[in-house]
């Protein structure tokens, strides 16, 4: 069991999604960097999909009620255990009664945390992800609160020190190119890419907030509803866009200029408010060599991980 | 091809695409029974990992994204063979309180359209609506039908917390609120039927393609 002692600003249980429900209306959920929680889990030869702790920004403090093993995997918040500093990308072996302790994030926004056998609670449709909008999900439906406690196997066997790294960082997110660029023209389009955005503090797991103060892109289209997926760039009449994440909505009535690639998607787990990003449009050959280059990533993960436990 | 008469599919990423009928001559109706039919053909197929309808159109999210050109061309025949008679949904019906603490709107409403309390509550009862899709939050209902007599803007300043099972009109929709939510349609009764349920099989018993009707408990008794 694992007591929670500091949730810090957001701490939920995720796993990669719900599936099979927008058609009622039921956001996806899951961890936001799915390419993290997967690895978390790999280090540990958990199943990909075992449920994890996903921590934002730090300022968090566990408590480990019996033995364990532990990945951490996602930006660093300077965690301690104890009075041991421990770095992200790294499997550690945890006893009973110890702590885990974050500070503050600095160049990112999300670390998560897997423990040996996956976080256990029930599965609903299907998933173990916390819907924190609807209220279902996790342990007890919401975000992780001071007291909470989270089921885990103990572990005691000996488990090797394992490490590895996340797909690097992007400068540039690479999109899919818009379904209503006739409606938002061409100009709007090019102005979207030529320009470089800033990150709002109206920014969360539903979408990140876009803004950008020289040129807005205004308009005052509104359209029928039409359904919506994390990764899809809505452009409000405010011209601030919204790039949607695990946590949005089903539908929505923004016209769309673009959706964000499957490869490029988990970058938006580390972009805080303030941070800038830029996007390209990128043709379907690119994006699937992108999912390529990712899927290799996995692939010789797997094979470093089978020499490592011969 | 006349372009006016067929739905257009188009990528939408490297696993999704957007089935985009609203620029249809036919009415909306017509064209999102079709919508339903397709839906139950997609369904069929076990293709997809979720098939979104929505106002006119349909999003599709493949499990294999290699077959991404295939289902687009696929779905534009489909198309136009599908018949919007194929879809037949479940009738619900909404037993309904109206006014008083249950409705706390009703009397704006009726005000603002020059009609006594009985008579909206007939206009919003006497009607088969078509449910049209889910979306917003789980299990909300976007509605087809509400009479033209009832339609209402939207209250100035929303409500922090509209109840759970509330029955309400904004525009020219109305609809049930499936959870305690901020909202800003005008609140004109209460049900008890439970829209959302995490924990049931289907979470959601009312689906898209279904028809309900609101039933006043108080003509009930």
């Amino acid at each position: 069991m694992i007591t929670v002692l500091k949730p810090g600003p957001l701490m939920s249980i995720q796993d990669i999604g719900r599936t099979g429900f927008r058609h009622l209306g039921v956001a996806q959920s899951g961890a936001i960097d799915s390419n993290a929680m997967i690895i978390a889990n790999r280090l540990l030869n958990n199943a990909d999909n075992d449920a994890v702790i996903e921590i934002t920004l730090g300022l968090a403090q566990l408590k480990f009620e019996c033995d364990t093993v532990i990945a951490l995997i996602g930006t660093d918040m300077k965690a301690h255990l104890d009075e041991t500093a421990i770095y992200p990308g790294w499997t550690y072996t945890v006893k009973k009664g110890q702590t885990i302790r974050f500070a503050a994030a600095r160049n990112g926004f999300r670390a998560y945390l897997a423990c040996k056998g996956g976080i256990q609670c029930e599965k609903v449709m299907n998933s173990r992800s916390t819907d924190l909008a609807a209220g279902f999900g996790g342990s007890t439906g919401y975000a992780l609160k001071e007291h909470d406690t989270l089921a885990i196997e103990p572990f005691t066997e000996h488990w090797p020190k394992l490490g590895a790294f996340l797909p690097a960082k992007r400068e540039v997110i690479r999109i899919h190119p818009s379904i209503h660029q006739d409606l938002l023209t061409q100009s709007v389009i090019k102005q979207f890419c030529a320009q470089t955005w800033h990150v709002t503090t109206q920014s969360n797991r539903m979408g990140v907030r876009l803004s950008n103060q020289s040129q807005p892109l205004s308009h005052s289209h509104s359209l029928p509803s039409l359904a919506v997926s994390p990764g899809s760039i809505q452009l409000p009449p405010s011209g601030e866009p919204i790039v949607l994440l695990n946590d949005g909505q089903t539908t929505g009535g923004y016209p769309l200029l673009g959706t964000v690639i499957a490869a490029d998607l988990p970058q938006f787990a580390q972009l805080k408010p303030g941070d800038s990003i830029r996007f390209e449009y990128v043709d379907s050959a690119t994006a699937n060599n992108a999912q390529a280059k990712l899927d290799a990533h996995f692939a010789q993960l797997a094979i470093a991980l089978k020499d490592a436990a011969c | 091809m006349d372009l006016k008469k067929t739905a257009s599919v188009e990528i939408l990423s490297s696993n999704s695409l957007f089935l985009d009928a609203t620029h249809l001559t036919e009415d909306t109706l017509t064209t999102q029974k079709k919508i339903w039919a397709l839906v139950t053909k997609c369904k069929a197929s076990n293709a997809f990992i979720d098939i979104v309808p929505a106002m006119n159109s349909l999003c599709m999210y493949l499990h294999n994204s290699n077959e991404l050109e295939h289902w687009q061309n696929e779905l534009t025949n489909w198309w136009q063979d599908v018949d919007e008679l194929k879809h037949q949904g479940t009738h619900h019906n909404i037993i309904t309180h109206y006014g008083g603490n249950y409705g706390p709107d009703l009397d704006f409403v009726a005000k603002s359209h020059d009609l006594t309390t009985d008579e909206v509550i007939q206009l919003h009862s006497n009607t088969q609506y078509q449910v049209l899709f889910l979306g917003f939050q789980p299990g909300f209902v976007y509605l087809h039908g509400l009479t033209e007599q009832l339609h209402t803007p939207r209250r100035n300043t929303p409500r922090t917390k509209v109840p759970k099972g509330s029955v309400a009109i904004g525009a020219e929709q109305t609809g049930i609120y499936p959870a305690d939510s901020p909202g800003g349609w005008h609140i004109i009764g209460h049900t008890d039927f439970n829209l959302f349920n995490h924990l049931s099989e289907p979470p959601s018993v009312i689906q898209p393609g279904d028809t309900l009707t609101f039933v006043s408990a108080e003509a009930l008794s």
